[in-house]
Parts: C-alpha cells; sequence; structure tokens
C-alpha cells in the first residue's frame, strides 16, 4: 500500500504545481498589466478625456500634494481664467445677454488696440450667434460703377476713438461694454477713392462690370442697416464684412465653448468653486459659481477641507495652498489682458471633500485604486515571477521521473511523448502561430469586445489573464513534453529523421556486406574519385568535397579503429582472458566476422578451460569421498595389527609378516592423505591464509625439526644465508608443509654422511623492476643414481626410483611445487649427476 | 574406574578400541549409532565420550550438540574428516578433543587419559600462587621448577624449562628464534641457529600427546613459537 500510494502522492503535488505555475504566470501578466496601465488615468475633461500619469515618486504624498491633482487643478484654473474672458463677452451682469450689442471691429481688434478712426457696424449678440449658427451666404454680382455707386452708400462712417478716452490705445479696453465717448462722421463719397484714382483712360471704362462678392445681409445691424450702407467704397465694404464674419465666428465658438464651461464648472456638476471679480473704473463684475457669494467670506471657504489660489495683481496678493506657482496664473491672466484690467481679484479653490463627481474625484479614485498598493502590486508580481520560475525548474527536474513495481527509478512517458519527434515540434510550431494569431486578434480588437473598451478596463485584464493561462498550458505542455523526450532519450531515437538515417545506413551496410572484394574495395574508391573530380570541376562543389572527404576519413579512422579493437580482443584472449568478448555491435564487413571468428575461439577455449576445471573439481571430490571410505577400514587393520604386534608371538616369520603389515597400512595412511592434498592443490581448492614469513626463521625451524632425523642418517646441514631476514607473504602451515616435503625428501633419498646445502639470496636476475625476489636453493646428494627428467619428478606419482620400493607416496615433490606456485613461488628441479638441487623463489615483502 | 562410551557405526573399530582402554582399566559400554549414545548415556554414568561423526540414524555432530544440552562430559570426536573446518566444526559444537582416523591407538589412549584427568581435576585446582602458571592441562610451578601436564609430571632440561616458563608466561605471545634464543642465554643471537628450535621440538615431545599437532606449544612456521591460550 505505502509504496503504491508514494508515486500517486508526488503526482498529485506535480499536478498541482502544474496549474500553480499557470496561476503564477496569470499573476505576473496581469499584475503587470495593472501597473502599466494604473500608472495613468483617464479623466474626462472639458476637450475630451485625457490621459495622466501617475508617478511612484507620488506614492507618499497625499493625493493633493500629487502631481496628477495640481495638473488637473492647474487645468481648471486655466479653464476658469479662460472661461471669465468668454463670460465678459457674452454676458451682461452674470447672466446671458442676448440683446447685446457688439462692435464687430472694435471686438475683432479686442487685443491688438483700435486705429484712431475705422470703419464698423453694430449687431446685437443674439444675432450674430444666430447668423454664425445658420451659415454665412455670399452672392457674386457684376456691377459697373454705376452699379456699385448705387449699391454703395453716399458715405462711409467712420468712428473715431477719442484720443482722450482712458481706453484709448490701451490693450485693456473692454469695448464690449465700453463706453467710449466715440462719434461718427459722415464722409463724402464724391471723396470716393474708386473715382478719385480713376483717371482719364479708366473713365471709359467704367462701363465695364467689375465682379464682387456681396455677403447677404441675414440680420440687420442694430440701427436697423445692411453693411453696404456703412461704406461708400469697396474696400471699406470688404473690411467690414471681413470684420462681421470674423466676429460672428469667434463668438459663436465662444459661445460653444461659454454653454461647456457653464455646464461643466456649475456647482452641481464641479468640486471646483471660483469667484472672479474686475474693476474698470467705476464698474465692477463679478463672476462665480457660487451663490450669494461674498468677497468678503473668503476666508470661511479657505478655512474648509480645500485647495484654493487668490490672485489679486492690484493689491499685490497671491494666496494658495497649492503647488500652483502665481507665475502660472500670471502667465494665463497675461494671456487674455484684453480682457482682464489690472484691478482683478481671482479666487479659485477645489473642495476637496469631492461632493460632486468630476475630474478630481475620478482622479482620486484612479491615485487611491493604484498608487498606495504600487509597491504591492510590484512585490506581488516579482514574487510571482520568482515562484513560476522556481516551480518551472522544479518540475522541469522531476516531470516524467518515476518509480516502477520495483522502485525503481524510471522515466515515464505521456502517450504525447510516444509521438514521433517531427509530428510533435511541428504540433508545437502549429500551436504557437495560431495562439499568436488568436492573441493578436483578440487584443487588437479588444474594442468590440469589451464595452469599456480600453485596456484600461477590468475586462480586458480578466481576458488577458485567461488567454496568457491557456497560452501557458500549451506552450508548457510541449516543453515538458521536450524535457522528459530528451530525459528518457527518445528525442533522437523516436524521430522519424534517425529512422531514414538508419534505414539508409543499413542499407548501404547491406550492400557492402554481401558484395565481393571488387564491390568492397574499387567501386567506393572510384566512386571517391569520380566525385572529388566532379566537384572539383563543378568549382562550388570544392566545399562539398571537402566535407564528403572528412566523412570518408572519419570512416575509415573507424574501420581502423574497429579492427584495433579486435586485435585487442585477440591479444587479450592470448593472455589467458578467455572470457574477453569483442564488442560486435557497430561492426561491418570483414571486421564482424573477424570480431565473430575471435568471440568464437574464446568462447570455444573458455568452455574447455571451464570443463577441465570442473573435472579437476569433480576429481578432487572424488578423492576426498574415496579416501574417506578408505580410511574406515584402513583404522581396523593399523588398530588390529597394532593388537596383533601386541600378541607373544614366537614365529620370527609371522613376526615379520606383520611388519610388512604395519609399514604398508603406515605407508597407505600416508597416501591417502597425501592423494586427497594433492588433487585439492591441483584443483585449485584450497584457501591460503597469507602472513608475514621470516624466511630465515623457517628455515631454522625447519632444520630444528629435522635435526634428529638427520643425525640419524648422519647428513649435515651447511646454511648460506645472503639475504637475512628476508620477509615473504605466504600461508605458514602451507609453507612449512613443502619445507616437510622437501626436507623429508632428502632423509629419504639423500645418501647417508653427505651435506646438505641450504641456501637464501637475492635472485640475481630481476624479472621485472620493483619486484624483488628471493631465493631459495636446497642441494643434496642422492644415494641413487637419478636416471629420469627433472620435469617429471614434480609430476604426481613419479619418484627417482622406478622400482618404488622405498616409502613415501611419490607426491611430495608435487605437492610442493604446487604448494609453492600457489603461494606466487617458482619451484624448479635441477639434476647434475648425483647433485640433486631445488630452488624455489618469492616476492619479498620486505628486508628486516 | 571411569566409564567410556564408545560409539562408532564400525564395530571392529569400537571393539579395538574396547581393547586398548580395557587394557587401561577402564569400563566400557558401546554404541553404534547417535541415538544409541544418548540411550546409553542417560542409563549410565558415563565419565568420556568417544564418538563418530559419520553415522545412521544420528550422526556425531548432532549427538553432540544434544549431549552438550544437559551433560559437560568430556567429548572425542572420531573421524575419518580429517580437513581443518570439519576438525574446527567439531571442537566448536563442544566437543573437547578431535581424532582422525586412521588414528594411533597409543594416542587416542593418551588423549582419553588427559581428557579424563582434566575433567576430574576441574575444581580441586590450588589458589592462585605465584609461582604457579597453567594453561588448559600445562601446569608450571616455579617454585619447585617442576611441570605437570594434566596432572602428569614431565621432566624437562634446565633449558627447556626456561623456555617453556619464558613462553607460559607470555602466552599466546610469538616468540623468533632470536627472541627465546636472547632471553635464555642472554647473549645477542648471531645469524642462523636451529638450536632452540632442537629444544622445541624436544619439549613438544615431551608435553604434547601428538608432536605433529601440538595442544601447547604452537610452531608459527616462519614467525616463531607460542603457547596457545586455552
Amino acid at each position: 500500500m505505502g509504496n503504491k500510494k508514494k508515486p500517486k502522492n508526488g503526482r498529485r503535488l506535480r499536478g498541482f504545481l502544474h496549474v500553480l505555475q499557470h496561476i503564477m504566470l496569470v499573476i505576473v501578466v496581469v499584475t503587470v498589466l495593472i501597473v502599466t496601465t494604473g500608472s495613468t488615468v483617464v479623466i474626462d475633461g472639458l476637450s475630451g478625456s485625457s490621459r495622466y500619469s501617475l508617478y511612484a515618486s507620488d506614492q507618499e504624498k497625499t493625493y493633493e500634494e500629487s502631481e496628477l491633482f495640481n495638473t488637473i487643478y492647474g487645468r481648471s484654473v486655466a479653464d476658469i481664467i479662460r472661461f471669465g474672458v468668454v463670460r465678459s463677452q457674452l454676458e451682461t451682469d452674470g447672466k446671458f445677454d442676448g440683446k447685446k450689442i457688439i462692435d464687430v471691429t472694435a471686438y475683432n481688434y479686442r487685443d491688438l488696440g483700435l486705429p484712431e478712426q475705422y470703419v464698423t457696424a453694430r449687431y446685437y449678440l443674439e444675432d450674430l450667434l444666430k447668423w454664425a449658427k445658420y451659415g454665412r451666404e455670399y452672392s457674386e454680382m457684376y456691377m459697373t460703377a454705376a452699379q456699385a455707386e448705387e449699391f454703395l452708400s453716399d458715405k462711409t462712417m467712420v468712428t473715431i476713438v477719442d484720443p482722450n478716452s482712458k481706453y484709448y490705445n490701451t490693450s485693456d479696453a473692454n469695448y464690449l461694454k465700453s463706453d467710449i465717448g466715440s462719434y461718427t462722421f459722415v464722409n463724402d463719397v464724391s471723396s470716393n477713392m474708386l473715382y478719385e484714382e480713376d483717371n482719364g483712360d479708366n473713365i471709359e471704362e467704367t462701363t465695364e462690370t467689375v465682379c464682387q462678392q456681396i455677403l447677404i445681409n441675414r440680420y440687420k445691424t442694430v440701427d436697423g442697416k445692411n453693411i453696404e450702407e456703412y461704406t461708400a467704397d469697396w474696400a471699406n465694404y470688404d473690411a467690414l464684412c471681413y470684420n462681421v464674419s470674423t466676429a460672428m465666428d469667434s463668438l459663436s465658438y465662444n459661445y460653444d465653448e461659454y454653454q461647456n464651461y457653464n455646464e461643466y464648472y456649475a456647482a452641481e456638476n464641479s468640486n471646483i468653486r471660483y469667484y472672479i471679480e474686475k474693476t474698470v473704473g467705476e464698474h465692477t463684475e463679478y463672476f462665480t459659481n457660487i451663490e450669494d457669494f461674498d468677497v468678503d467670506d473668503i476666508s470661511e471657504y479657505m478655512d474648509g477641507n480645500c485647495k484654493y489660489l487668490y490672485y489679486s495683481p492690484a493689491e499685490m496678493v497671491y494666496e494658495s495652498n497649492s503647488a500652483i506657482a502665481e507665475g502660472t496664473v500670471r502667465d494665463i491672466v497675461q494671456e487674455y489682458d484684453y480682457a482682464y484690467p489690472e484691478d482683478i481679484k481671482i479666487w479659485i479653490a477645489v473642495d476637496t471633500d469631492y461632493p460632486v463627481y468630476d475630474a478630481f474625484a475620478e482622479g482620486a479614485r484612479g491615485f487611491q485604486n493604484y498608487l498606495p498598493y504600487f509597491w504591492q502590486w510590484i512585490v506581488l508580481a516579482v514574487t510571482a515571477g520568482v515562484l513560476y520560475l522556481v516551480i518551472i525548474v522544479y518540475l522541469t527536474m522531476k516531470t516524467g521521473r518515476d518509480t516502477d513495481e520495483e522502485g525503481n527509478e524510471i522515466i515515464r512517458l505521456t502517450k504525447f511523448d510516444r509521438i514521433p519527434t517531427e509530428i510533435a515540434a511541428l504540433l508545437g510550431i502549429m500551436t504557437t502561430f495560431v495562439l499568436a494569431f488568436a492573441a493578436e486578434f483578440v487584443i487588437s480588437n479588444c474594442n468590440e469586445f469589451w464595452s469599456y473598451g480600453d485596456i484600461y478596463s477590468i475586462g480586458f485584464k480578466v481576458a488577458v489573464g485567461i488567454i496568457t493561462f491557456f497560452i501557458d498550458i500549451i506552450v508548457f505542455f510541449f516543453f515538458y513534453s521536450l524535457v522528459r523526450r530528451i530525459k528518457a532519450k527518445v528525442l533522437w531515437k523516436n524521430s522519424y529523421l534517425k529512422r531514414l538515417i538508419h534505414k539508409i545506413s543499413l542499407l548501404i551496410w547491406e550492400v557492402y556486406d554481401n558484395g565481393n572484394i571488387v564491390i568492397r574495395t574499387w567501386v567506393p574508391y572510384i566512386i571517391f574519385l569520380l566525385f572529388n573530380l566532379l566537384m572539383v570541376i563543378t568549382g562550388i562543389g570544392i566545399v562539398v568535397a571537402v566535407i564528403v572527404d572528412a566523412f570518408v576519413g572519419i570512416l575509415l579512422y573507424h574501420d581502423v579503429k574497429e579492427r584495433q579493437n579486435i586485435v585487442k580482443g585477440i591479444e587479450k584472449i592470448t593472455e589467458g582472458s578467455f572470457a574477453y568478448q569483442i564488442d560486435e555491435y557497430n561492426l561491418h564487413g570483414d571486421n564482424l566476422v573477424l570480431a565473430k571468428s575471435v568471440n568464437s575461439i574464446g568462447n570455444s577455449i573458455k568452455d574447455a578451460v571451464e570443463v577441465s576445471m570442473k573435472d579437476e573439481r569433480m576429481k578432487a571430490d572424488l578423492i576426498t569421498n574415496v579416501s574417506h571410505d578408505i580410511k574406515t577400514p584402513l583404522t581396523s587393520i593399523i588398530n588390529y595389527v597394532d593388537l596383533i604386534k601386541r600378541e607373544e608371538v614366537d614365529n620370527e616369520r609371522v613376526r615379520n609378516y606383520i611388519k610388512v603389515l604395519d609399514e604398508k597400512s603406515q605407508r597407505l595412511k600416508q597416501l591417502t592423505d597425501d592423494l586427497v592434498e594433492a588433487s585439492k592443490i591441483s584443483s585449485g581448492n584450497i584457501n591460503l591464509h597469507f602472513e608475514k614469513i621470516n624466511l630465515t626463521e623457517l628455515m631454522n625451524q625447519t632444520i630444528g625439526e629435522f635435526s634428529e632425523k638427520f643425525e640419524q642418517k648422519n647428513l649435515t646441514t651447511v646454511m648460506n644465508i645472503n639475504a637475512s631476514n628476508v620477509i615473504i607473504e605466504a600461508d605458514s602451515r602451507r609453507i612449512w608443509r613443502v619445507m616437510e616435503n622437501l626436507f623429508n625428501n632428502i632423509y629419504k633419498y639423500a645418501l647417508e654422511g653427505t651435506r646438505v646445502y641450504v641456501a637464501i639470496g637475492h635472485r640475481e636476475q630481476q624479472e621485472e623492476a620493483g619486484k624483488e625476489r628471493v631465493e631459495i636453493s636446497i642441494k643434496n646428494i642422492s644415494a641413487m643414481e637419478l636416471n629420469c627428467n627433472p620435469q617429471e619428478l614434480t609430476e604426481r606419482f613419479i619418484r627417482g626410483d622406478e622400482s618404488r620400493t622405498t616409502e613415501g607416496s611419490g607426491l611430495g615433490l608435487s605437492i610442493a611445487k604446487n604448494l609453492t606456485e600457489a603461494q606466487n613461488g617458482t619451484f624448479e628441479i635441477q639434476l647434475d649427476g648425483d647433485l640433486f638441487k631445488v630452488i624455489m623463489t618469492f616476492p619479498i615483502l620486505q628486508m628486516k | 574406574m571411569a566409564n567410556i562410551l564408545v560409539c562408532d557405526d564400525d564395530r571392529e573399530i569400537v571393539d579395538a578400541i574396547e581393547i586398548y582402554l580395557l587394557q587401561e582399566g577402564y569400563q566400557v559400554f558401546k554404541a553404534y549409532d547417535g541415538e544409541q549414545a544418548i540411550k546409553v548415556l542417560k542409563e549410565n554414568t558415563i565419565h568420556l565420550l568417544i564418538i563418530d561423526v559419520m553415522m545412521p540414524k544420528l550422526d556425531g555432530i548432532h549427538a553432540t550438540l544434544k549431549i552438550r544440552e544437559y551433560s559437560s562430559i568430556p567429548i572425542i570426536i572420531l573421524s575419518a574428516k580429517s580437513e581443518d573446518s570439519d576438525k574446527i566444526l567439531g571442537l566448536n559444537i563442544g566437543a573437547d578433543d578431535y581424532v582422525t582416523k586412521p588414528f594411533n591407538p597409543l594416542e587416542l589412549v593418551a588423549r582419553v587419559k588427559s581428557n579424563l584427568r582434566r575433567y576430574t581435576m576441574l575444581g580441586n585446582l590450588n589458589v592462585e600462587n605465584n609461582a604457579l602458571f597453567q594453561v588448559g592441562g600445562l601446569c608450571i610451578n616455579d617454585d619447585t621448577k617442576e611441570v605437570t601436564v594434566d596432572g602428569e609430571q614431565v621432566k624437562l632440561t634446565p633449558i627447556e624449562y626456561n623456555i617453556l616458563l619464558l613462553l607460559v608466561k607470555n602466552c599466546g605471545r610469538v616468540f623468533s628464534i632470536d627472541q627465546i634464543y636472547e632471553s635464555i642465554w642472554n647473549e645477542e643471537a648471531i645469524g642462523a641457529d636451529n638450536t632452540v628450535a632442537v629444544h622445541i621440538r624436544h619439549i613438544r615431545e615431551k608435553i604434547e600427546i601428538n608432536p605433529k599437532e601440538p595442544r601447547y606449544l604452537k610452531v608459527v612456521w616462519g614467525v616463531g613459537y607460542k603457547i596457545e591460550k586455552q
């Protein structure tokens, strides 16, 4: 249960992380969107919506101190000052006055200053406004001089500005309300310049017609006249017409503006409270949106929750608790210097309780919604971003990893991961394109999808979030599939390209492997030569030829390398590693045949050796078992022979018989023991316990043990130790067995009264550097003629005397040799006449 | 005298052993498999058991294991199996001695005597004496210069005695020939000498039942000599 649950939990965690990953990206994208769109506030102003930026530096400030507020406030101040101008043009005593009389020329010259004398006409304001709304109409008339004279007035009415008037030549003149002391005089038409300038030549031409544009009088002037009735010549007529139409357009524009301002800055629509007072001479006029405003109560307004400014250039007063500088206000006022006399008082305030939902309130909302949370948004975005990356890294590491039923780590592939790489890649690319197009389409057409329209709406953010979520799902579906493919190493293995290349290479190798020697050598060589020739001739092909030549070079290199591997394998087998196998994978042609043959030879040898080892072991087991079975009856024989010996037997012959029985039964015992040991050693069935052996000590011990036996035969031992205290590594009991066998041999076969030479010294020739060997030689004179080969002596059951009459099993030397070799030593017997010499060497472990 | 149970499936061997033991004055009980041996043991007072390993019904190893559950009498295993591993197994499961077939009857008798002496002497040993050294059945009294093996006195030459005393005092420690020479003769050992080896051989012949398979004075070939801790 526990085992089954574990991977399930891991998978559940991973599933959760997948979802979390997508959510994190959505958070990042939406937060970034909020931060970028939130940093601008869109506010509906007079001239449509405008966009204001919010600055992170304002985060510490209140809204009223922020740049946003001050920008809106500044705009409002400019608006109000302009509104004051418009109002003064269209109103009388704070009310719209349609019957206001407009002197068109004076109006047009309002900011340039009037010339000393001018031609003008005066209309009612409402007539001009209506005229502008309705549109002006012109007609083209062809008139002769006479007709013109008839059409125009006899006299031109000229208005002369009284130079003594205090308004004369001052830019501050308020002509709309002016009480200019102007008077009109009538100019005689006979002085009409048209005629005066006409000389005699022209008189005849007066009969010719002149094309003149005539403004059709829709409304009459205050005096009930038409335009042409004020002038006597065309020049003045055209100038007057121009002034009429310009004044009309300007007023009409201002009227529209007036209406907008009136509504926008009405007390019920705006948090702006304003009061503008101006005094021209005796006349004081004021504009305000506050009912029953008393200028003395200004201070009352200042006390409340408001931002205000108070500007009075005449008193040299500027007061404000806002960021608007005096200079700004002064500049705005100076733009309208024709409308504002020096003696003005401007007071503009914003009720910061925002009782009315206007631009200020809108800005406040945007500010409050965004700026206080600015850093929180940033932190959220960064946190989500980091988490997103961490999850991706974790999942990239973990994806596909799983454990199978036995608890082994495996890479589990989904069904999709098994689809060939190219198809998956194609799907991925196509999906990416579709997604890109879809996202582009949705975003560019967002106006049609959401009623709010632009990217500042919540709907847009939700949509972007959802789109992001799905894009992330799809993109990472492909990404993790790629990761799993790489982990499972199927990216290349599972591709069509690999299959294709594999098929082609198989085909080529098949042709190559099955061809005869001509096809395999000359045909590729000639193709190679022709190809190079062709490529070099064509010129550009040289690059291709170089690449192909390099490829061929690599192929040749691989071929030689393969052969080298085979040679190495043969050497290994020769050295005795019969189990060595040459890797046949990826080999072709002759190399494959060669490798297979070598492997098969190696296998045969290995099998043969194994069989022989097995046989040897079986033989050893057999001998052991048989010897056990022999020992039991032998015990009885020995025991009863011994019992007979104890009986008092008088018969001499019987006593001899018993002696033979005793001796032979003892030999049989010795034989069985030796037999078991010899078979075990030769089958490698012994365990050696290596320890440090002092050769001198061993030799002394051995000689000590045999001292009495040697004394019996009058043998003298001569020790010749050139390398004293040499330490070798050997099994102490086994090396004693070697010595025991050798000394027993001497005891049995040495000529009585001779000397036995024992020498220990360094091996003169060192076979390998760093591996010194010690040599032990034991020499004695054989009592009998040695008529055999030294090698044969160490074979089993060989003894110096073929008749085998003496005691011994014939296994002693064989056991000694095998044991020596098992302890990394060498064992050699040399015969020189009657001199019997045993030479052993061992690797030196250390010298004392 | 002591009662000895001989158990082997080969009747001739049992009979032969009986003859030797009777000559020494022991009373002999006979059994021919492990189960019989256990039965005889329960019915009679047996002082020592000689038992074969390979037997029908219940083999010697399992019989020894069963007997050791309730009895601590000396057990000598008698077996044709002469491998080291066989001997180690036999001694480890509770046998006191291991004799391989074919055996020298006199050696077997000597081992029987030795084991019996040790068994009966257990507990009546002298109180701690500074001059008394003991390893298993080997006992040296340095005051009287007496050496006994399983209670039997052994006669040693002064040099042999000193060598044995040195080894017994440092029981378990391996002495090289040179070390022994230097501490006994108080001279520096010069080169190769087999005098010590010859003396050791003589000591072995005196204190060991089978000098080729010594129980006390062991030869560590190529290293030296030591008294094995018992």
